[in-house]
């Protein structure tokens, strides 16, 4: 048995371009407690829902129109853009952030000499690799449905279809890069997830509501991930209206906030 | 830039605290290169924090310190780039396997690393497990895929925080085997340990370390056999005998045992000179001496030393 090990300079193949963002992605899509709930909340609910749809409509045809169609790909839309798909970038974001953490091995990456930096921007396109191609999957399914199951009612236009997946895959962006730096932050992948869902789902609801509040409604993230979708409001006396300059301009912050605060804690974490 | 430096680790005045807590204690560490250097101390001396501190895990609260002739944390990427380390327990991803372990592992290494990841499996004699996940492995196993990722970097340095734990009898042989290996190819090797055994067996240089701070360093045999020594005295009324060797010269510790009297005495003193004058203020004050018997100090002692007095002070 031997040690050596020659010093000599070896080529690097092309294979190994992008390696730490492609160990990234391993990290994230061997692991079944992430890839099963992101399969669930992106595939999972486009399928439940244009099966449950659908199933309305060939029991009672009279009172349930078909499946497909403009108005159910607005529906679908909504669940990927605003609500599952949000949820589904939050964990892949969360188990981003945290996985070398919780199993130790964050102490060993630091240790080879490796910029913190560098190891914390890996995250960023190994996780939407992880993550984009579910949502890429579940809005190629829902387009598909909204044709294929339209009967008599209106389809989409391409322009929508293509706004629409647009908007799916930069929403979802966002949050994961959100989900990713307060996970880096905070350090624990279930106070992540749960601090996120709440705020995702009954406390943005809550503060939206609170009209006392008036323009400060619109560093909401929801409010400006609404604005920036190509859907009307769900309902429009509901809605806090701002320019699409301004729901840019808040996304952005949200992300360099968040990003920022998890790049710093990387950065400043004791190993 | 680096220099071909006669020392691996040079730290000077380096400390680390943790609010009032004083972990590394003004630690002034050299480690020549291509020794097999023992960081022995009882647990809670300092050990891992030290590592920590060199491997830029966490920073130091004052010092300068030097890994492979680069400033640290000045040059901390360059100079860690050829050191592989185990600090405390080898963590995993328990869902990878171990070969996707170490391909996690070598991406943050140079482009080679994932050249070596048959050859490092093999070595540690992980090869045929090493498609199996991380989560089905004993604490050995883990142990020796911890020592596989030291080696993907083809490292100069290894530095190994007790490396042994939780390696059965058979492994803990043949890490000794590994480690010698790397060593005969002019490798430097940290070894800290809580295990005296352990160090003797595989180090040539020791630091001794207690509460932060280094009490003795120098070569195994140096700290073994030097000329700090002590005499152990056979004597009628010990008591008696310890008031009359008070304020004799050289004495570092005087120590009532059952049957006289045990002495260390400074290295700088004579063994022999300090023996005789003992005996003759011991004969002037009328206790009969039966045995003088002057012997060096074992790195064995020096440790039970430190120990024994971390055991009364706490």
């Amino acid at each position: 048995m031997t040690t050596s090990e020659s010093a000599v300079q070896i080529p690097k193949p092309p294979h190994l371009l992008f390696r730490m963002e492609r160990a990234e992605l391993l990290k994230l899509r061997k692991s079944l407690g992430v890839w099963v709930p992101t399969a669930i909340l992106t595939v999972g609910v486009i399928v439940i829902m244009y099966t449950a749809v659908e199933l309305f409509h060939v029991s009672n045809s009279t009172k349930y129109g078909p499946a497909g169609g403009t108005v159910n790909f607005e529906r679908a839309l909504f669940l990927m853009g605003q609500i599952a798909g949000m949820i589904a970038a939050a964990l892949v974001g969360a188990a981003a952030g945290t996985h070398d953490l919780s199993s130790n091995v964050f102490r060993d990456l630091v240790s080879t000499g490796r910029s913190r930096t560098r190891l914390y921007l890996a995250r960023i396109p190994g996780g939407l690799a992880m993550l984009l191609p579910f949502m890429a999957v579940a809005y190629a399914l829902a387009a598909v449905l909204s044709v294929v199951l339209a009967g008599g009612l209106a389809t989409p236009s391409v322009t929508l279809f293509v706004k629409a997946g647009l908007y799916v895959l930069f929403s979802a962006s966002v949050v994961y890069v959100i989900a990713l730096g307060l996970g880096s932050l905070v350090g624990s992948r279930a106070a992540t997830i749960s601090i996120l869902i709440a705020y995702l789902l009954p406390v943005q609801a809550i503060l939206r509501n609170i009209t006392v509040l008036g323009r400060a409604r619109d560093g909401l993230l929801s409010v400006a991930v609404e604005r920036i979708s190509p859907l009307p409001p769900p309902d429009p006396h509901d809605a806090v209206s701002m320019p699409l300059t301004t729901s840019l301009i808040v996304l952005v912050i949200w992300v360099a906030v968040f990003g920022g605060l998890g790049l710093w804690r990387t950065q400043k974490r004791d190993a | 830039m680096a220099t071909q430096s006669e020392y691996v680790i040079e730290t000077e005045g380096l400390k680390k605290s943790f609010g009032e807590q004083v972990a590394v204690d003004g630690v002034d560490l050299r480690v020549p290169r291509g020794s097999a250097f023992g960081y022995l101390g009882p647990n809670g001396a300092g050990k891992t924090t030290l590592i920590r501190v060199l491997l830029g895990l966490t920073r130091p609260s004052a010092g300068t310190m030097r890994v492979l002739g680069r400033p640290m944390p000045k040059e901390r990427s360059q100079a860690l780039t050829h050191v592989g380390a185990i600090v405390e327990e080898p963590g995993f991803h328990k869902h990878l396997s171990g070969r996707e372990n170490l391909w996690v592992a070598a991406a943050a290494r140079e482009p080679t690393a994932h050249m070596r990841i048959d050859k490092v499996l093999e070595q540690v004699g992980l090869a045929d497990r090493a498609d199996d996940r991380v989560s089905t492995y004993s604490q050995g196993m883990r142990q020796r895929l911890g020592i596989a990722r030291c080696l993907l970097s083809d490292p100069e340095l290894l530095i190994l925080d007790e490396p042994t734990n939780g390696l059965d009898p058979g492994g803990i042989q043949e890490f000794r085997g590994l480690v010698r290996a790397w060593i005969a190819e002019g490798r430097t090797l940290v070894l800290s340990s809580h295990l005296l055994d352990e160090v003797e067996k595989i180090c040539d240089h020791v630091a001794i370390v207690d509460r932060g701070k280094i009490v003795a360093q120098g070569t195994l045999s140096e700290l073994s056999t030097g000329d700090d020594g002590a005499i152990t005295i056979g004597c009628d009324e010990p008591h008696k005998a310890l008031a009359a060797v008070d304020g004799a010269g050289s004495l570092r510790e005087v120590e009532e045992t059952a049957g006289g009297l045990r002495v260390l005495v400074k290295p700088d003193a004579s063994l022999e000179k300090v023996a005789a004058e003992l005996n003759t203020r011991l004969v002037a004050a009328g206790i009969a001496v039966h045995r003088l018997e002057p012997s060096h100090v074992s790195l064995e002692h020096r440790f039970l030393e430190i120990t024994r007095r971390l055991g009364e002070n706490s």
